[in-house]
């Protein structure tokens, strides 16, 4: 309790306050998690703002990230280069989209981002083809990939052009009950 | 649409993050953010309060932003300055919002430390998804409501009991023109007692247990008035008991409401869409907190399995579209042939468990093993039904063949019905023998049958012990002795069976069904033996660590995963039900039994209920006149109109917002529409007009 911290200043963490969804604790407790992942590399002192970045490898490692089939296109959407190279501004961003207060469309415009895996601003067929085949290991046959594909953008796609916009996969989103407790990563 | 604004006005490069030269660009777009008024992406509260709190200028929620840190930083750093233009009440008012906020997070870590089993529940949801934990968050609420009513009975009933026994108050006999028949009460042991007789009385409440706080018999009708110089000081523990049991109940339905409308919440703003669509599946079928790469390959399985279910679901139907009328007739007359034999299972069991009631009723005076087998009867009899039938009733659902769906909901309303009903059942058989509906001469010297029941309300509470203990002793011998068993012959062994067999699944819906058949009875039993919250709280407390332990090292996970947000609202109506039927069981016990001569606090009195009324006439003058006047007409009329005019209100807002969101859905669809015509419209002008396309592309 109290300013006995020396890693960020006081207006610093102030401004993590206001711009994500977590608290002074928690904020110490996500930069301790990030030096972790390299010791060496993050210094104890962010009062000048290093710039220091994570490679991609490292922040993989996250046991909450190791298994995800999607932690390359999460580390890619919030990452400044696009490569999954992470600041610490990066990462407490990250975490702070896939915390439980984050609300739904702020988590519905991410996650429209991460299915996007051509960054082309729309889901077409190949994107989801590929996140079918992450989200069940390749066992789907050629055929009942293609027929899932079909059927989810008949439900989904109103507008009619063979592929999902942003519009339409927030409405989608907005009739599921479960996004906000799945698209939710607990650090 | 706002955040197309955002894409248009904000052109990110594809990582969605500013190049150095775009950098100037941000800066200037972020000092205009905050003096236009901003559709946040959090369409919940936050914007409506600042913009009513902030008057003019409606301040940014960063947090809720698309944007990356680093420009939420500097639009920060923008607001920042801009504040001192400001009037001062408009930073007082954003120093407000933040000290709210903060004290809003403040508490929550507070309360998060005090959560029970937090980090266990994380754990269970991260390796077994959210259909399982939402049994465990069931089971928590259960625990603490059990406790806090436990509480409640132990400040109001329980301790001024044993407060007045230890001072040496003596219960009052009964006053009314009776036989002495009637006022026999011998519950103690006659002569040896055998060294076994202690395991026995634990086990069916009789013996030493019989005569204690446990049970109602125990409980004095002593109505303490005291009137030493200065203060004025009266307990009237009759009152006290009846009361709390009706508190108990009112508390129990308000937290169980209060409960249904959070969960029925989200469903209501979800509009209750269809379960099963594939979107929903691609999209928000994978759980991000999903730790391990076990689990993972499970949940990969799992999607997999949900995938194939629902294409073999659009097989089916497109198959039984193609039914032949013949086929058709022979599928729906089959289907009313299995739900006769599904009913008539089900009656067969509510038959086997009055015949059980009786016989035991009739032997309980047998001593020995023997005896306590006799006492334990019902209870045996209840729970081989409940694991029986459900599995004839599976298979039979086999041969019905309805769609996977269906198949689940019909499965968990005969589970409901049966397990609900033979409760219902058991006490009825009792009830007939307490009040002799067979042998009309036992009970006309007392109005309830003194010979079998020298205190009727007792044996029911022992009925209800005998159950709650029961359920407790089968899942436990269960876990030893099925549980962990098949897990090791299914590990070391393998061959085919043990392969086909495998290992046990975590089912949600059973296991739920059997925490509220056991609160159906706890509730049920609380008139008639006062610590069985306390028994109940301290069962599921063991019930949790051994599902707990069972789920951890026996359990794979369910393959068909049950949906936790629309489950939890099932949950919590079925255990309403449960709450009706015990409180139609309180009202009659209350209202329309001659309570014992013999023994508890209500002795004296015709119904239990008699005693509120006497109890008016030692209230003072002006609170009498109070309570009299809420009772006339002269308030419950109006009272009852201006509720009338309250529920029309809310039913007219209700329906207001239902068609306000029919209409916005409609309304999102037609601008999905008018921009296909436009695309299209547009599509129509380009060769009309090449020359420009030419010169631009230059």
């Amino acid at each position: 309790m109290g300013n006995k911290q020396t890693i960020f200043t006081a207006q610093q963490l102030d401004a993590y306050q206001d711009c994500t969804y977590f608290t002074r604790k928690e904020i110490l407790r996500l930069f301790y998690r990030y030096r972790d992942l390299a010791p060496q590399l993050v210094p104890l002192d962010y009062t000048n703002h290093p710039d220091v970045k994570l490679p991609y490898e490292l922040i993989g490692s996250m046991p909450e990230l190791k298994d995800n089939p999607f932690r390359q296109r999460i580390a890619e959407v919030f990452s400044e280069d696009g490569e999954g190279n992470m600041t610490l501004d990066n990462f407490l961003d990250m975490f702070s989209v896939l915390s439980e207060m984050a609300p739904r469309d702020l988590k519905a415009y991410y996650a429209f981002k991460i299915y996007d895996f051509n960054n082309d601003d729309f889901i077409c067929k190949s994107d989801l083809e590929k996140t079918l085949n992450k989200l069940t290991r390749n066992e789907l046959t050629e055929d009942e990939v293609k027929m899932v594909c079909e059927k989810v953008i008949d439900e989904a796609d109103l507008d009619n052009d063979g592929r999902l916009s942003l519009e339409d996969f927030q409405h989608m989103i907005n009739r599921a009950p479960d996004f906000l407790s799945t698209f939710h990563i607990r650090i | 649409m706002t955040i197309e604004q955002q894409r248009q006005g904000l052109a990110f490069s594809g990582s969605g993050h500013p190049t150095d030269q775009e950098s100037l660009r941000f800066r200037r777009v972020s000092s205009r953010m905050s003096t236009q008024i901003y559709h946040e992406p959090n369409s919940s509260t936050s914007l409506a309060q600042e913009e009513e709190q902030s008057g003019s200028e409606p301040t940014l929620e960063l947090r809720n932003t698309v944007f990356p840190m680093a420009l939420k930083k500097a639009a920060r750093q923008v607001q920042q300055m801009q504040v001192p233009a400001q009037f001062n009440g408009g930073s007082w008012k954003q120093k407000r919002i933040k000290f709210v906020r903060q004290f809003k997070s403040n508490v929550r870590e507070f309360l998060y430390f005090f959560s029970l089993w937090g980090k266990t529940l994380q754990k269970i949801g991260g390796n077994f998804g959210g259909g399982v934990q939402s049994y465990f968050i069931f089971l928590r609420f259960l625990v603490i409501l059990n406790f806090v009513s436990f509480l409640l009975i132990a400040g109001f009933v329980l301790i001024p009991s044993i407060v007045f026994r230890s001072v040496g108050i003596k219960p009052e006999s009964s006053k009314a023109d009776v036989s002495s028949e009637c006022l026999k009460y011998d519950p103690n042991p006659q002569g040896l007692v055998v060294f076994y007789e202690f395991f026995l009385d634990l086990l069916s409440g009789t013996g030493f247990m019989e005569y204690s706080y446990l049970f109602y018999g125990y409980y004095n009708n002593s109505v303490i008035v005291t009137s030493l110089v200065g203060s004025h000081f009266s307990y009237n523990i009759p009152l006290a008991y009846l009361l709390t049991a009706v508190f108990y109940f009112a508390f129990c339905l308000i937290c169980i409401i209060v409960r249904m409308g959070k969960a029925a919440r989200v469903a209501v703003t979800t509009g209750g869409s269809d379960v099963r669509s594939y979107s929903m599946i691609v999209f928000t079928g994978w759980d991000y907190g999903c730790l391990g790469s076990k689990a993972t390959k499970l949940k990969q399985r799992n999607i997999y399995y949900r995938l194939q279910v629902d294409l073999e679901e659009e097989r089916l139907k497109k198959h039984a579209a193609s039914l032949t009328l013949c086929n058709k007739v022979t599928l729906h007359s089959l289907r009313v042939l299995m739900f006769f034999v599904a009913v008539g299972l089900i009656v067969a069991t509510f038959l086997a468990i009055a015949r059980a009631t009786t016989f035991s009723q009739e032997n309980s005076h047998v001593p020995g093993i023997l005896g306590l087998f006799y006492t334990y009867l019902p209870s045996i009899v209840i729970t081989l039904g409940n694991f029986l039938v459900p599995l004839l009733c599976d298979q039979i659902a086999l041969l019905e063949k309805y769609p996977p769906s269906a198949t689940v909901v019909v499965a968990l309303l005969r589970a409901v019905v049966l397990r609900l009903v033979s409760l219902g059942i058991l006490l009825f058989t009792l009830w007939k023998q307490i009040m002799c509906h067979d042998s009309r001469d036992k009970c006309n010297l007392c109005h309830y049958n003194h010979e079998d029941y020298q205190c009727w309300e007792t044996s029911v509470g022992q009925e209800m012990y005998k159950l709650t203990l029961f359920d407790l002793l089968v899942s436990i011998a269960l876990l030893v002795l099925v549980e962990f068993p098949r897990r090791m012959v299914v590990d070391h062994w393998s061959c085919k069976l043990t392969q086909w067999v495998g290992r046990q699944e975590f089912v949600v819906p059973s296991n739920v069904l059997g925490l509220v058949y056991g609160q159906t009875v706890v509730w049920t039993g609380a008139l008639f033996c006062p610590l069985l919250p306390l028994i109940n709280t301290v069962k599921f407390v063991i019930l949790f660590y051994c599902k707990k332990i069972t789920l951890f090292y026996n359990c794979r996970p369910a393959l068909r995963t049950f949906r936790s947000t629309s489950s939890a609202i099932f949950f919590l109506a079925v255990l309403l039900f449960g709450w009706i039927l015990a409180l139609v069981v309180m009202i009659y016990s209350v209202a329309v039994i001659h309570p014992s001569f013999a023994c508890g606090p209500f002795r004296s009195f015709f119904r239990m209920w008699k005693i509120v009324p006497e109890s008016f006439s030692t209230l003072p003058e002006g609170a009498r006149d109070f309570l009299f006047f809420i009772g006339s007409q002269a308030f419950s009329i109006p009272l009852f109109a201006i509720s009338c005019v309250f529920m029309c209100y809310f039913i007219a807002l209700a329906s207001i917002y239902g068609k306000s969101v029919a209409m916005l859905r409609a309304q999102l669809k037609l601008a999905g529409q008018d921009k296909q015509f436009l695309v299209k419209q547009i599509e129509k002008m380009k060769p009309l007009s090449p020359q420009h396309n030419e010169g631009e592309q230059d």
